[in-house]
């Protein structure tokens, strides 16, 4: 009785017309994420009341998996405010198609990373400080209160996606709020890609002023070093990629196809030509600070890849592997076309830029900057890992909800016709070969 | 940093800011509370039935909001702009001055085996409207929607009394795990209830003056439509999984389509006919 009660509830909240799981292979789905995110909760829950010393970072090793984790959600959470500005502001309505998928993915990248940094930054209680006696001397300031906003404006972008439920349209209130929210929806989108387009540029930023690690310094325009406009553009060139990557996983999971075959191109061909920028101007700023940025600084920049593990194919991975690969691959129609090319393709792209992220973090803190100084190496701790898993598990939750409860894929149904509609190639062939066709 | 902060002082800096902080939240306030407002007005004018069509049309596919005149082949491909309300279309104003359609004759007519008499308008939701001699108009189920839903467990009718619009809901049927609701095909003030036992389901009198119905379904128009239509009821089944995709064979509908497919996703077919995605 309560199982059938359930499993009817269940289904008046499911979208007309697509096919989900049962409710309990559904409940067995999310089981395990659910554990794994309270076991996150617990190690989280360990560092703020205990303190960062559940962690293995300390003063001379301040960045670790955390800020990394951070840094790589953050641009690939990217595709959010991208794709909102690439279909509310410049009109390329294919993307109509992945848009709901792209903000619910920017809402969980933005909200585990603010939950992360949350923990890294300790002191819960004292969270409002950042923003009522803000440090007017760090680009970490902007990037809060650009990285805050911008959550905000996702939560706002993503209450349409919920109250466009089935079941909650039912409430005239609620439909005519998500009507009018709906039709307001561009002032988000370019309200976004204007916050977006400051913070990530900034989070690049915070690293390329570090005068004390030549490693990371680089050189730039007045305040802005070459970093800034780096992760501006890598962000906006893998935001798409990873809407590419994830449609894709979420179809290969659910059996389904969700998005047409031209929304998929559009996106590969966008991420394919921002990559080519973005590989373009990394290969000319490295250049520059192989030649003339570290030995400015009295050093020569084959000595920081001196440094096990951190050799020379690490830069090599970076803008060869997840750089100009997946740029050639993505720029080049016949490759484009076949799924699987396109999909290693955003999935190179994608690594590209975690690698770099990790480069920029990790690495950058492992060198030695002075004489009595040594190669650190720095693994991070179960409390830091659990913190971690607990992110990932976070975003698939919310992810899975959202795809069995509201309408992520537009196009779902239309293409379940389309599908549907064609006889299966074999049939045809056999009523062929049978003269009957 | 701000002015409450000790060591404040004004610069370029903090102008430029401040300034971009503050024109942000302002811009996000202001467009939520815009937001609101609107919603506001709109429940209290009672337009809650209007945006629930317009969202519902908006989510139809492309297919399924072709324009009336695409179906009698005036038009190769057109998407209707004004979600089935041909009233406000200045093209069909001029399509029609141009051709004008045909007086109604009462007559039975069969089309694919259905019942559509020829004194009725159509509406593309499946219900018909007829104008009585003492001017107040019925509504009711055409044959194709009577097949959809055979005998419905339960049917929800408004109270006498009760405003409808066209393509608001007129009122719900429930059949198996279906729950549709039926758009009303004109405006007007529900007088009396029919359904089981009487040949229409609302009597309306009009709001004001005389009742337009110059969006709905005629003559000519007819035949093309319900082709569509039992076309996107074979793709509806195909895709439910009921049956296979087949060729024409010259049969009609059964009388309960609904216990024909008992396994079938009813509530997912009712909502693709019935034009409630």
């Amino acid at each position: 009785m309560v199982k059938e009660m359930a499993n009817t509830v269940d289904k008046s909240f499911i979208t007309r017309g697509v096919k989900r799981c049962s409710l309990p292979k559904f409940l067995l789905w999310i089981a395990p994420w659910t554990a794994l995110l309270v076991f996150g909760l617990y190690c989280a829950g360990l560092c703020l009341v205990k303190g960062l010393n559940q962690t293995n970072m300390d003063n001379r090793f301040a960045f670790g998996l955390w800020i990394f984790l951070d840094l790589t959600v953050i641009a690939l959470g990217a595709g959010a405010f991208f794709t909102g500005f690439l279909l509310y502001i410049l009109k390329f309505k294919e993307l109509k198609a992945v848009i709901n998928s792209a903000v619910v993915i920017g809402l969980v990248c933005y909200s585990g990373a603010m939950a992360a940094l949350m923990v890294d930054v300790g002191q819960p209680l004292r969270a409002w400080f950042t923003f009522w006696y803000p440090n007017v001397h760090s680009m970490l300031t902007e990037v809060t209160f650009c990285i805050s906003c911008y959550l905000l404006v996702l939560g706002i972008e993503y209450l349409p996606i919920v109250l466009k439920n089935r079941k909650l349209r039912d409430v005239p209130g609620f439909l005519v709020f998500e009507f009018e929210l709906h039709k307001l929806v561009y002032v988000f989108a370019a309200v976004g890609t204007f916050l977006s387009f400051f913070h990530q540029g900034s989070l690049g930023g915070l690293y390329g002023v570090l005068r004390g690690r030549p490693f990371a310094f680089r050189e730039g325009i007045f305040a802005w070093p070459s970093t800034f406009f780096l992760f501006i553009l890598s962000a906006a060139a893998v935001g798409p990629s990873f809407i590419i990557l994830t449609t894709w996983l979420v179809e290969k999971i659910t059996k389904k196809r969700l998005v047409k075959q031209r929304a998929f191109d559009l996106l590969a061909r966008i991420s394919g030509l921002l990559l080519a920028v973005y590989v373009l101007a990394k290969t000319l700023d490295t250049l520059i600070w192989m030649n003339r940025t570290s030995p400015a600084h009295g050093f020569l920049a084959s000595q920081f890849y001196d440094w096990k593990p951190f050799g020379t194919w690490i830069l090599f991975a970076e803008i060869v592997g997840g750089g100009l690969i997946p740029t050639l691959i993505l720029l080049t129609p016949r490759l484009r076309a076949h799924r699987a090319w396109m999909i290693s393709a955003a999935a190179l792209a994608c690594a590209g830029v975690a690698l770099n992220r990790f480069v920029q973090t990790v690495q950058t803190l492992a060198m030695p900057t002075l004489s009595f100084d040594k190669f650190l190496s720095y693994t991070p701790s179960w409390q830091e890992t659990g913190t971690f898993l607990a992110v990932v598990a976070y975003g698939v939750l919310v992810y899975s909800f959202s795809f069995r409860y509201f309408q992520i894929f537009p196009e779902e149904r239309e293409l379940k016709m389309a599908l549907l509609a064609q006889p299966p190639a074999k049939e045809l062939a056999e009523l062929a070969g049978a003269g009957r066709y | 940093m701000f002015p409450w902060n000790y060591g404040f002082h004004f610069g370029i800096a903090s102008y430029l800011f401040l300034g971009a902080f503050y024109i942000v939240l302002i811009v996000v306030a202001t467009t939520l509370l815009r937001a609101f407002l609107r919603a506001r007005r709109d429940l209290r004018g009672n337009r809650s039935e209007g945006i629930r069509w317009q969202s519902d049309f908006h989510d139809l596919p492309p297919a399924d909001r072709v324009c009336r005149h695409v179906l009698t082949g005036e038009f190769k491909q057109r998407e209707c702009p004004n979600a089935f309300d041909c009233r406000q279309c200045a093209t069909h104003a001029k399509l029609i001055a141009h051709r004008p359609a045909a007086p109604p004759v009462e007559a039975e007519s069969q089309i694919f085996g259905m019942s559509f008499p020829s004194g009725r308008l159509y509406h593309r939701g499946h219900t018909w409207a007829h104008q009585e001699p003492d001017g107040t108009v019925t509504i009711g189920l055409d044959d194709l929607g009577t097949r959809l839903l055979g005998t419905p467990d339960e049917v929800i009718l408004p109270e006498p009394g009760t405003q409808l619009h066209t393509n608001g809901t007129a009122f719900r049927v429930r059949r198996r795990e279906a729950d549709v609701r039926i758009l009303s095909p004109v405006d007007g003030e529900v007088v009396e209830t029919g359904g089981a036992g009487h040949p229409y389901f609302l009597r309306v009198k009009p709001l004001a003056g005389t009742i337009d119905m110059r969006h709905l379904l005629r003559g000519a128009e007819l035949k093309p439509w319900l082709m569509r239509e039992m076309e996107r009821l074979q793709l509806a089944l195909t895709a439910e999984g009921a049956s296979r995709p087949s060729l024409a064979d010259g049969g009609i509908p059964v009388r309960d389509i609904a216990a024909a497919y008992p396994q079938t996703d009813w509530d997912a077919i009712c909502g693709k006919m019935f034009l409630e995605p």
